[in-house]
């Protein structure tokens, strides 16, 4: 099968997470080698871990494949193994044609030497002919847009021009497999448009390209299929619009993890003149009325708190607030803003206040719920509260803004 | 490996990763491994290139740095002699043309061998970040010390003429002469590069061993490997020996050690090439 440009199977890479570890097993895998003793790579020694683990997928020309994860999910390890900077512990990877890696571009770049001679160096250390450097040279200044700087040593480079210039020779060295990595953030919009459209253009000359990036929406435009990792395992792979949706849930569980590990009370921020009133619980409740931290997008969002009054008081206010991971206020209700709650004349006891949306219009996400009651009349804060014990709005929708109601398009001609 | 596959209508180099790929291949390595620097031998001139022209560019004196170091060791040994400190057997020619001579030589193998060890890890990003042939690097580091050693040759030239000496015809053997100590350089380099990316007192150890093996060589001062059991064992006294002799006497003292050490210089090249080629593949995630 000649139109599959990478098949990886089983693709497996270690680490070790100790120095004078990773150095002894240096020493005895080199000296193994140059005895001429297999390694047996496939098992781990004490201290290792499996960066990249069992990873497999074919990618045909023509083809775009998206690699996503959270940081340290093995995606630039892996890039860097179908580049053959490491090889790989276990598995095989099976690549046709010349390959191009936009990996952290200009490294090589002699900071000394201009711009023109580094083109040279660093267009022969990439696999060209001198024959190809100067067929290419002028498309390859164009595409940097560095101008007079050619002549000038890149140590006087700004770091876009830098990157830009890189990013050109090694983009312009027409590769059958183009392997990137979060280089098209660099530069500024029209730099990045441009990168863009030449990428289209590569990959519309049955070139294959394989994409990581943070950027989900640059990995949903150019993707055809992509693959999820997470701590070195291939997650899921498949069309781009499952995996963004499938990541989202999965950064999202990770956030939340992150949260839960890190609070002691689960409360971020809390203002209380400690007399009046005492704190109870807050949070959210189920359509059973059970307290919950998940809620679906198409469920009714109830939150509530219960505290304790401590001396009869004439009348309160709540002000019940969702923020969202950003610390961005997104759903704000005051109750002394409506005419018809007013919560007046409160004796001495336990009280639990409610608040329903039934609907919320929240995107999926992670949220935090926030409180604060107040004195009606004085308007003296008695407790305020904003939880770090986070909310999760679960669905299945890439989420973008803030907010998600119903919608329609719709495209006329003017 | 790169193996050119004719089945399609382009022509596709087939390119496989897996583990201990290079172990597989056998005794078919040595032929891969030449051709391979063939393909790249573009890259090492680029690569002698760049660090030439980078060296001395923010320099006044540029190229000169390196042909003062030889005048400074001959004038400070002159002066030990001179005073005494130091006796050197009488040589009959000229002492600062002999001592020139000698240091051209050895320092074809002191500085191939220490930025050789080097190499590498100098250029540690480029190593962990773009997939090109690293011996490419050695052997660029080596034609770095080919290229000083040529200009210093000319200085010996000159030297010839400024003490009215005449070269015997043999002397146009010198080049040919030299050969072996440049192998027997190569040959420590790759391996030493190679140590020098796990472990970096490599590096240290190796500038340390050849400032102390230079005064067991005849550098400065004639040492015959006939002498003693001991400075047999030493390859590098008939490999700076020889070239010195054939261009100065047009004849060889030590023939058979000469050959000895030219055999031993080769294997050295080999083994550690052969060696380089099958590790090298663990060295980028050991930077």
């Amino acid at each position: 099968m000649n139109d599959i440009l990478i098949s990886a199977k089983n693709v497996g890479k270690k680490f070790s997470k100790s120095l004078k570890r990773s150095m002894f097993y240096g020493v005895t895998d080199v000296m193994m080698n140059a005895v001429g003793i297999e390694c047996k790579s496939e098992n781990l020694r004490a201290g290792e871990f499996w960066a990249v683990d069992d990873v497999s997928f074919e990618l045909k020309k023509g083809e775009t494949l998206g690699i996503i994860g959270p940081n340290g999910s093995g995606k630039s390890t892996f890039l860097k193994m179908l580049n053959g900077i490491y090889m790989p512990d276990k598995g095989r990877i099976e690549m046709q044609g010349r390959v191009g890696a936009l990996i952290e571009v200009g490294a090589g770049f002699h900071p000394m030497l201009s711009g023109r001679e580094n083109i040279y160096i660093n267009g022969t250390i990439l696999g060209m002919t001198k024959r190809e450097i100067d067929e290419k040279f002028d498309e390859i200044v164009e595409f940097a847009d560095i101008g007079d700087f050619i002549d000038s040593p890149v140590k006087y480079y700004s770091s876009g021009m830098y990157v830009r210039l890189g990013l050109s020779i090694a983009i312009n060295i027409n590769p059958e497999i183009l392997l990137i990595d979060e280089v098209l953030s660099v530069g500024d919009l029209s730099f990045q448009n441009k990168s863009l459209r030449k990428l289209a253009a590569l990959r519309d000359n049955a070139h294959a390209v394989v994409f990581v990036s943070h950027n989900l929406r640059h990995v949903s435009d150019l993707c055809d299929r992509v693959i999820i990792l997470n701590a070195g395992r291939q997650e899921f792979t498949g069309d781009p619009k499952t995996a963004i949706i499938k990541y989202e849930k999965l950064s999202r569980k990770i956030s939340l993890h992150a949260a839960h590990k890190n609070n002691s009370d689960g409360i971020d921020l809390r203002i209380s003149s400690g007399e009046e009133i005492e704190y109870v619980d807050c949070g959210l409740l189920d359509v059973s009325g059970r307290k919950t931290s998940r809620v679906s997008i198409d469920e009714p969002l109830i939150q509530f708190c219960d505290f304790i009054l401590n001396n009869d008081v004439a009348g309160l206010y709540f002000s019940i607030s969702i923020y969202d991971q950003h610390k961005r206020p997104c759903l704000w209700s005051v109750s002394s803003d409506m005419e018809d709650c007013k919560f007046d004349d409160f004796k001495k006891g336990k009280y639990r206040i409610i608040v329903r949306y039934e609907s919320h219009c929240l995107m999926p996400g992670i949220y935090l719920p926030s409180i604060a009651i107040r004195n009606n009349s004085t308007g003296e804060t008695y407790e305020r509260i904003l939880l770090k014990d986070s909310i999760e709005i679960v669905g299945e929708m890439p989420s973008r803004g803030i907010v998600n109601t119903e919608k329609e398009w719709s495209l006329i001609e003017l | 490996m790169k193996e050119c596959d004719q089945m399609d209508e382009i022509n596709h180099k087939t390119t496989i990763y897996e583990p201990n790929k290079y172990l597989k291949r056998g005794i078919k390595i040595w032929k891969d491994m030449f051709l391979e620097l063939m393909e790249s031998r573009e890259l090492v001139w680029r690569l002698f290139v760049r660090n030439l022209s980078a060296k001395y560019r923010q320099s006044i004196l540029g190229y000169v740095w390196f042909l003062l170091m030889p005048f400074i060791a001959i004038g400070t040994f002159m002066y030990l002699n001179r005073v005494g400190i130091v006796n050197i057997d009488t040589v009959d020619i000229p002492y600062p043309l002999f001592a020139l001579i000698g240091l051209t030589i050895w320092q074809l193998f002191s500085t191939g061998i220490v930025s050789g060890t080097n190499s590498i890890v100098s250029a540690g990003s480029m190593v962990v970040k773009i997939n090109f042939p690293r011996e490419s690097l050695v052997f660029s580091s080596m034609a770095q010390g080919l290229f000083e050693f040529m200009v210093k040759s000319v200085l010996i030239v000159i030297f010839f003429f400024i003490f009215k000496v005449v070269p015997s015809p043999w002397g146009l053997l010198f080049p040919v002469a030299v050969l072996p100590i440049i192998i027997l350089t190569v040959g420590l380099s790759l391996i030493l590069s190679l140590v020098n990316g796990v472990l970096r007192d490599t590096a240290n150890a190796v500038s340390l061993l050849t400032t102390f093996l230079m005064f067991l060589t005849p550098v400065l001062y004639p040492i015959s490997a006939t002498k003693s059991i001991y400075l047999k064992l030493n390859p590098l006294i008939p490999l700076v020996n020889t070239p010195r002799d054939l261009l100065v006497y047009g004849s060889i003292k030590e023939p058979v050690e000469f050959c000895v050490a030219t055999i031993i210089s080769v294997v050295v090249l080999l083994c550690a090439w052969r060696i380089f080629h099958l590790v090298e593949t663990k060295i980028p995630e050991r930077l």
